[in-house]
């Protein structure tokens, strides 16, 4: 096992009228358990050149983990980073099916795609990721065919 | 406008024969914009006590989509075996065991579609915490009967 800490910092000094400041450390743990997960897909860094809807992270049990047809008790974890400056440049991130096209998957309950946000230049996310096959794909889309990188790093069992 | 800061740091001694240590900050803006983001649900924090599939947030219209958020929700429990799942909508995101935590971007989309959405593991209590920071949000229309 191996000890993984992300720690989350939220801080301002106006954004109410009293300071805001939320700190937040967890240690990324296997499913139910204390043992900490030890596997990753290290780094990736990857420059997109176009406006198609792609899969950034495609999910299944040969890829990441074993999860299972229940929506998995994986407790995976996903880092991504928009690692551009520009504020009106942005990667819109999903789940589900992507198109391969210019024009994104359609959303709509029950459908195969859902766009959950978009992180512009400098955004990042962490989120957990059940990484099952197809719909835990993890989709995006840029906003522009200038040159765009994002970063992520994959934590799994 | 307000200035508001999030920032990881990602660290590992023993997960590779090197160490892992990643950091990363940004100010959180509006769309588009290097316009800073100027309104917040504040820090919620809740207690619940069914497994039922259960709305933080629900989103009423379209009316928002576009606008900017950032959303960070917390599993306060201390028994590792407890979890909670998170989902946007039906789309299933994953599981915040003990401890957990998640910052994710969020776009109101559409109604009901962009809702965010917990269901706890166990019905014998589980304290939840969470918060958004946004450029707006739609509020539902008052009712008195």
């Amino acid at each position: 096992m191996a000890t993984i800490n992300a720690t989350l910092t939220v801080s301002s000094s106006d954004l109410t009228s009293n300071n805001l400041s939320l700190s937040k450390q967890m240690t990324m743990s296997k499913a139910g358990t204390s043992t900490g997960l030890e596997l990753t897909s290290g780094l990736v860094r990857r420059t997109f050149t176009s406006t198609n809807h792609v899969d950034l992270i495609t999910s299944g049990a040969q890829n990441y983990g074993t999860p299972t047809a229940s929506d998995s008790g994986a407790a995976s974890k996903v880092y991504i980073k928009n690692t551009g400056s520009d504020s009106t440049q942005y990667f819109e991130v999903g789940l589900g099916t992507s198109s391969g096209s210019g024009t994104a998957t359609s959303d709509a309950i029950g459908g195969t795609h859902l766009a959950i946000g978009k992180l512009y230049g400098g955004d990042w996310m962490l989120i957990p990721a059940h990484l099952k096959a197809t719909v835990g794909d993890i989709t995006v889309q840029p906003s522009t065919a200038e040159k765009m990188t994002i970063e992520y790093m994959i934590f799994f069992e | 406008m307000a200035t508001t800061t999030a920032s990881l740091s990602l660290t590992s001694t023993d997960l590779f024969d090197d160490s892992l240590s990643i950091s990363t900050s940004n100010a959180l803006n509006k769309a588009g914009t290097t316009i800073g983001l100027d309104q917040t649900t504040g820090l919620n924090k809740i207690y619940l006590t069914a497994t039922t599939n259960v709305d933080v947030i629900t989103v009423p219209g379209a009316t928002k989509d576009g606008k900017k958020s950032h959303v960070y929700i917390s599993n306060l429990s201390m028994d590792e075996t407890e979890y909670m799942v998170v989902s946007v909508g039906d789309k299933v995101i994953g599981r915040l065991y003990a401890g957990d935590w998640m910052w994710m971007p969020w776009n109101q989309q559409a109604q009901h579609l962009s809702d965010i959405e917990i269901a706890p593991s166990v019905a014998t209590g589980m304290w939840v915490e969470y918060m958004i920071i946004h450029e707006g949000v739609v509020l539902t229309s008052s009712a008195d009967s």
